[in-house]
């Protein structure tokens, strides 16, 4: 190959074609020849400081190290002779000059980079005749990580995680030479969101899984190939598991997803599969008493009692409750059950308005970093989407990416940004459009002309908004990052223009990632849990495209209820019956006193869910889902990638999949009877429109993107109105990573994180409520309280509150109304 | 409480100014509290940081890498005694041994009275001029017994 | 004799900015900026100097390595003096600063850099209060700041202080301290030259070298190249300590016969006392025996007497000296002064203070001298940095040269254990 980007050199002899920038070592690998390294990381960068690498390279006068060493034509290697050899005693020697010969009590035996190295590579002895000095052994470092001071051998690996990947220089090295040790400022807890990378990096046994601690031999596990079911991301993990208990949880890198990293509730946060709070057994309740039931007949009687309020109502009379906790598998069949089977279109999953669909490509991970320029909207990484969090971080710092950040409260990004604007809490409709009016100028388009839309009433002034309107327009190729789930009333449409606006601009090339926080909300909506919406983005009046596609069996066309008109409906009386399935919408949606009257109004609720919930105990049938560890399906994140999500453990209990597929076989001529998750994923990949690459085969290493979902091209609705005058302070929710909920509860490794209930103040409405920090107050909306401590802090403009949802039993979202915008009354206690 | 007063202020302007990138400003700010306190404490490294957009955890790594830096309070004195090897050809070590007894700190430490801290040092560029010592920002050269007595008894 | 850097040393004075004009100060800054800054880089390689810091590479030869057309760059003068035995620098600080500042302000020209930095070690609070003091004369009379005396060309200066750490006069960890870092060395390649201070090209200089500047402008480059010997040219400052009669720096011409300097210069060994070993570069040079003592203060006849000229630093040892206790005190000094970065050297330097430990105690044993030798050979060109490699001089030579030595410590245990 004449190719002027690639290297040949010799390597023991072996002639080895690299490409230009390639270390040594890495080249070395690629055919087979293995040379040692500790401190080298290919996520890190090289160091050169373990000095376990030495290779003898013709021309050169000393040993050099081959992490640091690029590849160069014509370059002779040796790695196999007595200089080499050697030398790497020598290291191995030092190395372990101090070293406690701990193996026979350390977790990292058997799976150490230490011990594998001297066994091929060390001296058969030591000559160390001294006592070896001591350190602190096995003391924490945090709640969920051990540092053993004795065993550290000083690769800087993970302070250098800390201070390149994080971002933090939380975890660092201290004092000098021989007195060199890593530690944290003050020995305080190395507490960071993604401090657990550490234990997977760290290449002897210092850093180790304080929960795993003495639980199991590496050797002795089971390790299952995996997703995590947290968030967005569905970063790649491998499950350990021996005797079908959960041992721990590793990062199993995936470089297109979560560039090797998890964090820390991936990590640590799997106590749910073992709380006592799951629901195991399908239940009927009979008068007041609920009666176990197997869960498969269970699953028919629910269908049984729909049909039956059906036959007596109408199709319009029943309704499901999805989620984006679900897989695709999962939620496709649901989709068939209700859409197909029961003939409704009264399908949801969030409370959220969203439309399936981009006008531009929907982008991956890869391409924050390839992107000049990302633009956040409306979004919180690190406590939504903690991954994208660093790969945004890392495109900043290392990949030359500028950073544009529009959203109502102040992140931690922000310090990363060239630009990060503030609007009014609720404003941010008006704020999108006035940058999509902005750059539409410039190109000629004709803007929104609306008098919702006013330049001054965004909360950004005007010079800063021309800025940012050029910093877009000189983008050249930007990445859109946006959380729907932040957008207040119908901005997403606006949204969406403005997606339209920039892509219109001949320079640019422009994609976005709908970063809403849930696991699997990019499936959610892929396969069609939405009243106006059939899968792949399909309205439910394109009559043409969905008899194309579903056959020209009797569909409903009538848009559907959302999930709040549910609420309503069901409120009223007119909805009968429910299926909520994996939510919780006494807790999780507006106005939860509501809600829960409502429930209880409904003749028939069934509750599919993994946990005992506030929703689950009204139920009338409630079906266990198993959740993930013991679960098998697919979800898509917010790259748009399908992955495999296998499960870890064995359980007897039917999977979801067999639940909703007896459901809906109660009610076919022709039962289907799926053999195992992927029988459905086959099927549904025919069907769903961007799917139809999704196999087995196809989504095995990596995963695999879906085809974009294209947006249906329409007019941009006028913004609903907010009236700023109304008074109390509008009400911002947002999303807290380590939140106390059903997932993580007291007894969760990470209970260490939970925050108590605060509400951010601006100091301009602090004082006019004459109100300082620390004080107690109540807010009150909805007929509801909820305390919370005060924090002045200017996290948004004034106008508004801050309250982070900390946790279930706050009920924060009780006093969320249905407008676009919540107003709460801040009355001191 | 940690907080940098006007006067620190204004040098501490002065100190960044000097620096396309203030993270170099780092070690003339751990010195300015050092120099001013003796010490430097878990709540000025935190200040330190917070001025220089540096994590707290930062700001110790760096601080305790070098030897100028102390983590506990110090004499009104620090006397930095040469023991390298010029110095130690001349003697340095009985006049270390004589220094420390002299003051109650045998083999080095903070007199009960805090006003002196005697450490051993490594070179300190005065060997023409050994044996020597460094009291504060003052080098002492060709010690003798007498000479130390003399110097130490003289400090007010 | 030739006297570039000594002349005047002890005037009265000399710090300050008047009594440095008066005795020609200066002078060199319109001769050099009438030459282009490239000539002055050609010139400094034709006059032969070599860097004075320890590493003895041709100065003009590194100038012009800076990548062409990046900038800004930087300069960084190495005023980190913690070589032990060496103590010149100070000397060039605290009574002729406005020197070093004439040659930073040519040096700045030919290599067209706007913002210099001279690193002092921390405890050179007082060279450090006066150099500042120059710089202020020195911008107040306009030889520093803008469009310096018509030329056109800028030069900001300033002092800045380390914190105690040896390792900060190897120039990559120099340029870390000087970012806000802890120092640790970097990475080589790429080079200061190429990728220095805050990723741009930098020229970092010792003191005495920036200093000989002036005198090489003044005079001419023929004039330097004329002194010294065939790869050796100039003058050098010797710092002369131990066991001599009048320890001080003296500015010897290169190839000066090391038994002038102790002899002559240094008056002696003291009480008359019999010349056992003698370090000539500063204890990261191999010790040398007394029979080496003819030898030329040069750096190819040191190198060829199997030491190294170093950073000038001539340490004396007379017959009273046990090698093995000052190497121990010496091995101590490396250990301490470890960044701790690469695994040889932070094991290593602890591990030969132990075995070097038992030996001066008497309980070491001919084994304890085969692995610290067999460990130098470990350590030698294996570390991240040279740090390594001048802890295992003081050992190897000592072994080599006066192992006699560590036979009569070892013999002492056999009798020791023989009696008892």
């Amino acid at each position: 190959m004449t190719d002027e980007n690639k290297v040949t050199l010799t390597i023991d002899g072996k002639t080895i074609t690299a490409p230009k920038g390639t270390m040594v070592v890495d080249a070395a690998k690629s055919v087979g020849i293995e040379i040692p390294v500790f401190c080298y990381h290919e996520k890190l960068g090289p160091f050169g400081c373990c000095r376990m690498c030495l290779v003898e390279v013709e021309k050169m006068p000393k040993l050099t190290t081959a992490c640091t060493l690029q590849v160069a034509p014509d370059m002779v290697v040796k790695t196999d002779t007595p200089k080499v050899e050697k030398a790497q005693q020598g290291v191995l020697e030092f190395t372990l000059l101090n070293h406690p010969l701990d193996c026979p009590v350390c977790d990292k035996g058997g799976e150490c980079p230490l011990q594998d190295n001297t066994f091929k590579f060390g001296p058969g002895d030591t000559r160390m005749d001294f006592k070896r000095a001591n350190n602190d052994k096995a003391t924490p470092l945090s709640p969920v990580i051990t540092i053993d001071r004795e065993r550290c051998i000083a690769c800087q690996r993970c302070t250098r995680y800390s201070d390149i990947i994080e971002q933090e220089s939380a975890l660092v090295m201290l004092n000098r030479g021989f007195n060199n040790e890593v530690g944290t400022f003050n020995n305080e807890p190395y507490d960071t969101k993604y401090s657990g990378n550490v234990i997977d990096i760290c290449p002897v046994g210092a850093l180790t899984n304080t929960q795993f601690r003495f639980k199991a031999r590496t050797w002795d596990l089971s390790n299952s190939e995996t997703l995590c079911a947290h968030c967005g991301c569905n970063c790649n993990m491998t499950l350990g598991s021996r005797t079908n208990n959960l041992m721990r949880i590793e990062a199993r890198p995936n470089d297109l997803v979560d560039d090797g990293w998890i964090c820390d509730k991936a990590r640590f946060g799997y106590g749910f599969i073992e709380s006592d709070n799951r629901l195991i057994e399908a239940t009927n309740l009979i008068g007041s008493e609920k009666k176990t039931v197997k869960t498969l007949d269970a699953a028919a009687l629910a269908v049984e009692s729909l049909k039956k309020i059906i036959d007596e109502h109408g199709p319009e009379s029943v309704g499901f409750i999805g989620s984006a906790f679900g897989t695709n598998e999962e939620l496709y069949l649901y989709h068939k059950l209700f859409r197909l089977k029961l003939g409704t279109n009264n399908l949801d999953h969030k409370t959220y308005l969203d439309t399936p669909g981009l006008p531009v490509d929907h982008y991956d991970f890869l391409n924050i970093e390839t992107a000049n320029l990302i633009l956040l909207i409306g979004s919180d990484p690190a406590e939504e989407l903690p991954i994208l969090d660093l790969r945004i971080k890392k495109a900043v710092t290392r990949k030359g990416v500028k950073l544009a950040i529009l959203n109502d409260q102040k992140t931690e990004l922000d310090k990363f940004a060239d630009l990060s604007l503030r609007y009014d809490v609720g404003a941010d409709g008006t704020a999108l459009a006035v940058l999509a009016n902005g750059l539409a100028g410039e190109l000629g388009i004709s803007s929104i002309d609306d008098d919702a839309i006013n330049p001054s009433a965004t909360g950004i002034n005007e010079e800063k908004m021309k800025s940012m309107v050029e910093l877009v327009r000189s983008g050249m190729k930007i990445c859109v990052v946006y959380n729907p789930a932040q957008l207040t009333g119908n901005a997403i449409y606006m949204l969406k223009h403005l997606l339209t606006v920039i892509s219109n601009i001949p320079t640019i090339e422009c994609g976005a990632i709908p970063a809403a926080p849930h696991t699997n909300a990019v499936g959610a909506m892929d396969m069609g849990i939405l009243p106006n919406f059939y899968p792949g983005g399909i309205p439910v009046s394109d009559k043409e495209k969905i008899e194309q596609i579903w056959g020209e069996a009797a569909l409903p066309k009538a848009k559907g209820l959302s999930a709040m008109e549910m609420i309503d409906k069901a409120e009223s009386g007119e909805l009968k019956a429910m299926v909520i399935y994996r939510n919780n919408p006494i807790i999780d949606f507006p106005d939860g006193k509501r809600v829960e009257a409502a429930l209880k109004k409904l003749s028939l609720l069934v509750v599919h869910d993994m946990m005992e919930t506030e929703t689950s105990l009204l139920a009338d049938i409630t079906l266990p889902s198993n959740g993930p560890g013991y679960d098998e399906g697919t979800t898509t994140n917010i790259g748009g990638r399908v992955q495999y999500r296998r499960r870890g453990l064995n359980t007897k209990s039917p999977p979801d999949w067999k639940i909703i597929s007896r459901m809906i076989n109660s009610l076919s001529e022709e039962p289907i009877e799926y053999l195992s998750s992927f029988s459905v994923t086959e099927e549904l990949s025919k069907i769903v429109p961007g799917y139809s690459e999704i196999n087995k085969k196809s989504i095995k290493k990596e995963g695999k993107t879906r085809e974009t979902i294209a947006a249906i091209n329409g007019s941009v609705p006028p913004l609903e109105k907010v009236d700023f005058s109304r008074q109390g302070l509008r009400l911002r929710v947002t999303n807290q990573l380590f939140s106390k909920d059903k997932i993580l509860d007291a007894s969760s490794p990470l209970a260490h994180h939970f925050l108590p209930s605060i509400v951010y103040l601006n100091e301009i409405d602090a004082s006019k409520l004459s109100l300082s920090g620390g004080d107690k107050v109540v807010l009150v909306a909805n007929e509801a309280e909820v305390e919370a401590i005060v924090d002045i802090s200017n996290r948004c403009n004034p106008g508004a509150v801050i309250v982070p949802k900390v946790s279930d039993e706050q009920g924060l979202l009780k006093l969320a109304q249905r407008e676009s915008v919540s107003w709460v009354e801040v009355k001191k206690c | 409480m940690f907080i940098f007063t006007q006067e620190d202020e204004k040098k501490i302007d002065k100190i960044v100014k000097k620096y396309p990138f203030k993270q170099s400003a780092l070690l003339p700010l751990l010195t300015l509290v050092q120099r001013r306190d003796g010490y430097v404490s878990p709540e000025a490294m935190r200040a330190i940081g917070g001025k220089l957009e540096l994590s707290p955890g930062y700001v110790q790594s760096v601080m305790s890498f070098y030897t100028m830096y102390h983590s506990e309070p110090t004499g009104k004195y620090i006397i930095l005694f040469c023991h390298n090897i010029s110095c130690q050809l001349n003697g340095a070590d009985d006049l270390f041994a004589h220094t420390g007894e002299k003051l109650g700190v045998k083999g080095g430490g903070t007199t009960e009275d805090k006003k002196f801290t005697l450490h051993k040092e490594e070179c300190l560029a005065a060997c023409c001029g050994a044996p020597m010592m460094r009291i504060n920002d003052t080098f002492y050269e060709n010690l003798t017994k007498e000479k130390i007595d003399k110097i130490l008894d003289s400090l007010p | 004799m030739t006297q570039i850097l000594f002349k005047n040393i002890d005037m009265e004075g000399l710090n300050s900015i008047d009594v440095y004009e008066s005795q020609g100060g200066y002078k060199s800054l319109e001769k050099a900026f009438a030459k282009k800054p490239d000539e002055i880089i050609e010139m400094v390689k034709a006059s032969g100097l070599r860097g004075r810091g320890g590493a003895g590479f041709p100065a003009g030869l590194k100038w012009s390595f800076l990548a062409k057309d990046v900038f800004p760059r930087y300069l960084a003068c190495n005023a980190d003096e913690s070589e032990p035995g060496t103590c010149k620098d100070r000397e060039l600080l605290e009574k002729n600063p406005h020197l070093l500042i004439e040659g930073i302000i040519i040096t700045c020209y030919a290599c067209r850099i706007e913002t210099g930095y001279i690193y002092l070690r921390g405890e050179f609070q007082h060279a450090s209060d006066l150099m500042d003091r120059a710089i202020e004369e020195a911008y107040a009379k306009g030889y520093l700041g803008k469009n310096i005396m018509g030329s056109g060309s800028n030069l900001d200066l300033y002092t800045h202080l380390g914190a105690g750490a040896y390792i900060c006069g190897e120039e990559s960890a120099l340029l870390n301290s000087l970012e806000g870092m802890r120092g640790e060395p970097r990475l080589k390649p790429p080079f200061p030259a190429v990728e220095g201070l805050y990723g741009k090209p930098t020229v970092i200089n010792n003191v005495e070298t920036l200093c000989v500047v002036p005198w090489i402008i003044n005079e001419g480059p023929e004039k330097h190249a004329a002194l010294g010997t065939e790869k050796s040219k100039g003058t050098k400052l010797v710092s002369v300590s131990g066991h001599v009669k009048k320890p001080g720096n003296y500015e010897v011409v290169m190839g000066t016969p090391i038994r002038e300097i102790i002899y002559d210069m240094a008056g002696g060994i003291r009480n008359d006392n019999q010349l056992k070993a003698y370090i000539p570069g500063g204890s990261s040079t191999p010790m040398l025996p007394a029979s080496k003592v003819d030898v030329l203060y040069d750096y190819e006849s040191i190198q060829a007497a199997g030491s190294m000229l170093g950073s000038g630093a001539l340490i004396v040892m007379d017959h009273t000296v046990n090698v093995v206790e000052a190497t121990l005190r010496l091995t101590y000094f490396y250990m301490h002064e470890s960044c701790g970065k690469c695994t040889p050297c932070r094991e290593g330097t602890r591990w030969m203070w132990q075995l070097l430990n038992q030996l001066q105690n008497g309980t070491g044993t001919n084994e304890h001298v085969d692995k610290l030798l067999d460990i130098s050979d470990n350590m030698s060109f294996k570390c991240f940095c040279p740090l390594g490699d001048a802890a295992v001089a003081p050992i190897v030579s000592g072994i080599q040269h006066f192992r006699s030595d560590y036979d009569e410590l070892i013999k002492k245990l056999t009798t020791d254990t023989v009696a008892g």
